[in-house]
């Protein structure tokens, strides 16, 4: 994937990347951003996964419809669809179990504000939901049903220390600047601002790349 | 000393995390911390309860201060065993993921040679056996609905289509879309990845490079 292609996404009246060229970058852009982010990005909304889905669906059914030819030319033609298949199911796997990681590490977390809820898919939603009341029921019958009724809140704050756990916003990334821009980075001893321009690779801290990325200036990598 | 035997669990779940196997599940320990906390909470009360829900920190700071370590040390004993049982089920859930199942757990920890010579029983509370099949219900949920994608399947880029591979445990035979191929040990055989993950997974074959 090339800035270009990102930029030439950016622009609305370029449209003769097709739609699945643009899925795939879509996806793969996803992906990466995923991974390397610390916390859990939103869902993507323009039913991205659906048009993924289909499309491997499809190049199942063509594979297997395939499989009974003996042609050596489909045979290769073959090889070529599963390979591609193989790759796209791995981003999509790789893609969703990232963000289970994530989803079951700060369950709570993402569980406790509808800003946060919202970045979970429906299935996300549901797996957390359920994933949390199982863990809670587990720690109840384990132990926490024989506790003092007082202390049997898996959410205590008192002392200062809140029990949930969130991810920590401030650990760095990689970011490519895809337009020349202002970077404010907020340091140990003082704060800094640089002029960044088109292209270039920066660290920064998350809580300051966040900005850049969700205004499309940059994006991780 | 208040909060010993949490340390203690604080010590096997910081074990258990290095550990490729669940090392047996800590009843007595758990069972007496949790009786530590009722005891402090049956404490504290006995101390207010002259008070009649009026007291003075600054009247008496003996009591006060007695009351600050009881609070203390019961909420670190919760955290201690929410810890221990949070990086248990972490490693469950591990398994899960991995395939395993409970019948298949309790099978490697009766296998001969094992150090421990338990009489067969696994090394889970009967709890968390509990919560082990309902995460993996809940798991084969999730799956289901990316049914397409095999969601529990590697998470090595993958690079060829084909992979060679050598049996080392007679696994019969399996179906491929090419037809059927006999595993027995020892063999060698050039087939598509995909077919053979799981087997891979399972110790059955191992991939060559």
């Amino acid at each position: 994937m090339d800035i270009d292609d990102i930029l030439r996404e950016v622009d609305p009246s370029f449209d003769s990347v097709p739609q699945e060229t643009r899925d795939v970058q879509a996806l793969t852009r996803a992906w990466v951003a995923e991974r390397s982010a610390p916390e859990l990005l939103p869902w993507p909304a323009d039913g991205l996964f659906e048009r993924v889905n289909d499309k491997i669906k499809n190049q199942i059914e063509k594979v297997e419809e395939m499989t009974g030819d003996m042609d050596p030319k489909t045979n290769f033609a073959l090889i070529v669809i599963q390979t591609e298949l193989e790759r796209y199911r791995y981003l999509v796997r790789s893609y969703l179990r990232a963000r289970i990681a994530k989803i079951d590490k700060h369950t709570l977390h993402y569980l406790s504000t509808d800003a946060l809820r919202s970045r979970l898919s429906e299935l996300e939603l549901a797996y957390a939901t359920r994933h949390q009341a199982l863990l809670h029921n587990h720690y109840l019958s384990s132990f926490l049903a024989s506790f003092p009724a007082g202390l049997q809140n898996l959410n205590d704050s008192s002392g200062n220390i809140n029990m949930v756990d969130t991810p920590d916003l401030d650990t760095a990334v990689f970011v490519r600047l895809l337009r020349d821009t202002v970077v404010q980075g907020r340091g140990v001893h003082k704060d800094d601002e640089m002029e960044g321009t088109d292209g270039s690779i920066l660290i920064l801290r998350w809580s300051d790349a966040k900005g850049l990325c969700e205004r499309g200036d940059a994006e991780l990598v | 000393m208040y909060g010993d035997l949490g340390n203690k669990l604080v010590q096997h779940a910081k074990r258990t995390q290095n550990l490729a196997h669940l090392p047996p599940y800590q009843t007595e320990l758990v069972r007496a911390v949790t009786r530590e906390v009722r005891d402090l909470d049956k404490d504290v009360r006995s101390m207010l309860e002259p008070f009649q829900g009026s007291f003075d920190p600054n009247a008496d700071p003996a009591v006060s201060c007695t009351l600050l370590v009881d609070h203390m040390a019961m909420r670190r004993n919760k955290r201690c065993l929410l810890a221990y049982h949070r990086t248990r089920t972490d490693k469950l859930e591990e398994l899960v993921w991995n395939g395993t199942d409970i019948p298949d757990l309790a099978g490697q920890q009766r296998a001969p040679g094992a150090p421990n010579g338990d009489n067969g029983s696994s090394h889970l509370s009967p709890q968390e056996e509990d919560y082990m099949r309902q995460y993996s219900d809940l798991l084969a949920a999730y799956k289901g609905q990316w049914t397409d994608i095999d969601l529990t399947g590697s998470l090595e880029p993958p690079r060829d289509l084909f992979i060679d591979v050598r049996v080392l445990k007679d696994a019969g035979e399996i179906q491929t879309e090419y037809g059927a191929i006999n595993l027995t040990k020892n063999s060698q055989f050039y087939v598509r990845q995909g077919d053979v993950e799981r087997l891979i997974a399972q110790g059955y074959l191992q991939k060559l490079s």
